[in-house]
């Protein structure tokens, strides 16, 4: 299983190779992703290159075992202008992994709109100039109504947002899924590629079933039926909302404060009492957290009533809700409708318009720029407004504001609250200083890289004592760790069940033989790569700095000295310089 | 076999994987006896295609070699042997769950066995007991 598809999107061509050696190395996900785009050197491509490459790929556990669902997708980041890197559930993994391949590597840009079609090794390119412009959701009816498939499909695509070039564009995959953060969206819509369908017939025995199976069962079994699982399953990630919002940790009105009056409106627990359809899930795993919200909305002589469901997430619920002082869920959903049909990113779409209300206030922009637009914190009806000027791209403040808050903030100022890491929107906490240094030395200035939010609420629970060097150790060990998991291509959510000692068993029952220095030797390898791929492509170490809006609000742990961030960062700087420097 | 909770499907597919990898051996949805369909633009419906075990099968009637005979219990048997890889028992299943295997040019056959219940998280399918008589 290490077929790799090549696909040149300008002579319409692709072939397909095996790297058995590339597998062995690097074991699949993020391994793979990473060394097959160091090797395609990007460092002198724009993002929106031609020659610039999509890369897709999933690991040895993805189709196998439960809640292997990911989808890594690697890239040059038109948001960060370095390593982008972005993972997606829902079905994508399952359909790659039945078309039999290991990876899927696009370069080169379609002469007019269009999507491929891959059906096992095969790829077709068809003209899509009728749909070019159509919203992401409605995409995705259409093909699923013309492609057929060998399989169950998967379909990937982007909306007005990717089309239009926004850094801020995301991939939407099935349903409420996302390659979503860094713009990969854009960079499909530089290729004219509006979407990917993929299906595929093949099946794979396995060689020794009795071991496989036990390992299935076990996992399958901690996913239903032990507490790994069920906070993800019954209230979903909104169970964040009021936890955080007590420890002050709940970014409010544009990163202001930690406490958000309304946040009870948005609490998990209120949306699943008052708003939730139901749960789904992506193949094969059991758990189900996607949940879907109904927004139930009257038109014309509010007699007629239409009906949107909507997945929602703690991510934007704090992005599209408390961090612009939204506390209506349904107002909060509407947004997210807009958002989701578009094509943004939920955070990145968030954090431009707090930023904008910010710049709004203290006078930077005015209704000169906005076209007689008031921006208020709170007030949904202008930022629907707003959010659909974006997408119409037409006029310039509202150009710019489809470029992203390090963009605008450039442009017109008030880069000190434009709350991005590297040009990436920031995650929702405000729980310290390690959520922060995460977001800045991750590799993907996320929360994802190494939840640095959950080592500051450790010490604010009185678990972890502060100590500097300690939780800069404890950053870095959980960040090479979700290298192996993301090689994987496990779901995140399921990082409870899948401990080192499941990981080397449910290898071994796959005939795939590693010790636990094995992993922290791949690991390692991919930690390098990636920084070698992010300072090639300009991240500079020598200027890393909070937004500084954020040294003068109350963390859940206070507030910020200056003295400490700045050591801090040094001493991050200093292992990554020693990673770099290790042959 | 039988849907008992249809609505409370989440589309994980764990059943259709439980049923492939106990017959067949495979880490796959490919082969299993039953189906869970999705359908475009309406997100979350899912519907459930299992063999219900009907007391006079319409796959056993289409099929011209009796390579399908009713089985004691519920469902049907398939007698390999017979099978001329015709395709008209699966194009008579009313509820499409009688499935097909496009390598092997056979039917992929119910047996009632309960495993896809057994990895159901929600429980949306059911084994229950039929009256033969």
């Amino acid at each position: 299983m290490s077929k790799i598809l090549q696909i040149d999107l300008s002579a319409k061509s692709y072939m397909v190779y095996e790297n058995d050696k590339l597998y062995n190395e690097y074991i699949g996900g993020t391994g793979i992703a990473t060394k097959l785009l160091y090797d395609m050197h990007i460092e002198n491509n724009n993002p929106y290159d031609e020659k610039s490459p999509i890369i897709f790929s999933i690991g040895s556990f993805n189709g196998v075992y439960p809640i292997a669902t990911k989808t890594i997708a690697m890239f040059k980041s038109p948001l960060t202008g370095n390593l982008g890197e972005s993972h997606a559930g829902g079905r994508l993994f399952m359909s790659m992994y039945d078309a039999g391949l290991s990876a899927i590597v696009i370069t080169g840009r379609l002469d007019v709109p269009s999507y491929i079609a891959i059906e096992n090794e095969n790829v077709r390119f068809i003209r899509a100039t009728s749909i070019w412009g159509q919203s992401a959701l409605a995409t995705e009816r259409i093909l699923r109504g013309q492609e057929k498939g060998i399989g169950k499909r998967s379909i990937v695509r982007i909306g007005p947002a990717g089309e239009s070039l926004s850094p801020m564009g995301n991939v939407l995959v099935d349903t409420g899924r996302h390659f979503g953060r860094l713009g990969l969206g854009g960079v499909m819509g530089s290729k004219n590629l509006k979407a990917i369908v993929i299906s595929g017939s093949k099946r794979r025995k396995m060689d020794n079933f009795p071991a496989f199976n036990k390992v299935y069962t076990e996992i399958y079994s901690k996913a239903v039926h032990s507490a790994a699982m069920k906070k993800y399953h019954d209230l979903g990630t909104p169970q964040n909302v009021l936890p955080l919002n007590k420890i002050n940790g709940l970014p409010t009105r544009n990163f202001s404060q930690g406490f958000f009056e309304g946040a009870e409106y948005l609490s998990g627990e209120n949306m699943s009492e008052n708003y939730l359809a139901q749960q789904i899930a992506c193949a094969n795993c059991p758990v189900g957290c996607i949940h879907l919200g109904v927004l139930r909305k009257s038109f014309q002589d509010r007699i007629h009533y239409k009906t949107f469901k909507i997945s929602y997430d703690y991510e934007p619920i704090y992005a599209l809700g408390t961090n612009l002082s939204i506390n209506n869920p349904d107002g909060l959903l509407d947004l997210l409708n807009i958002i989701e049909k578009a094509g943004w990113d939920a955070i990145e779409a968030g954090i431009t318009l707090a930023w904008a209300t910010e710049a709004f206030e203290k006078g930077l922009i005015g209704t000169k720029e906005t076209k007689g637009i008031i921006l208020n914190f709170g007030d949904v009806e202008t930022y629907k407004k707003v959010l659909l000027k974006m997408r119409e791209n037409k006029e310039e403040f509202f150009e710019n504001l489809n470029k992203g808050s390090a963009y605008c903030a450039n442009k017109y100022g008030g880069k000190e609250f434009a709350i991005n890491f590297g040009g990436l929107g920031a995650a929702g906490y405000i729980t310290g200083r390690d959520a922060f240094i995460g977001f800045l030395m991750g590799v993907r200035h996320s929360h994802l890289d190494s939840a640095g939010y959950s080592i500051d609420e450790k010490v604010v629970r009185g678990d972890l004592e502060p100590n500097e060097g300690k939780e800069i150790d404890m950053l870095i060990e959980e960040e090479e760790w979700r290298f192996i998991l993301n090689s994987l291509a496990v779901c995140l959510f399921a990082r409870k069940i899948y401990t080192e000692e499941l990981v080397i068993r449910a290898l071994a029952a796959l005939g795939i033989t590693k010790t636990p220095e094995d992993l922290k030797g791949i690991s390692k390898k991919i930690h390098k790569l990636k920084y070698e791929i992010k300072i090639a492509n300009g991240f500079n170490m020598d200027k890393l700095g909070f937004p500084e809006k954020l040294y003068t609000i109350q963390t859940s742990r206070g507030k910020m000295d200056r003295a400490t961030i700045k050591r801090m960062i040094k001493d991050y700087r200093d292992r990554i310089a020693s990673l770099l420097s290790v042959n | 076999m039988r849907v008992i909770n249809r609505e409370q499907c989440i589309g994980c597919y764990s059943c259709m994987y439980a049923c492939s990898r106990a017959y067949f051996h495979v880490a796959s949805t490919k082969l299993s006896a039953m189906r869970i369909k999705n359908y475009s633009g309406v997100e979350g419906t899912f519907s459930i295609r299992i063999c219900v075990g009907c007391p006079d099968p319409d796959c056993a009637k289409a099929c011209p070699t009796e390579a399908l005979t009713v089985r004691k219990g519920g469902g049907v048997e398939f007698h390999e042997e017979k099978c001329i890889n015709c395709h008209q028992c699966v194009d008579a299943c009313l509820l499409d769950a009688l499935q097909w295997d496009p390598v092997t040019k056979e039917p992929l056959v119910c047996s009632q066995c309960g495993i896809c219940a057994t990895f159901c998280p929600n429980n949306v399918i059911a084994l229950v007991e039929v009256n033969d008589e």
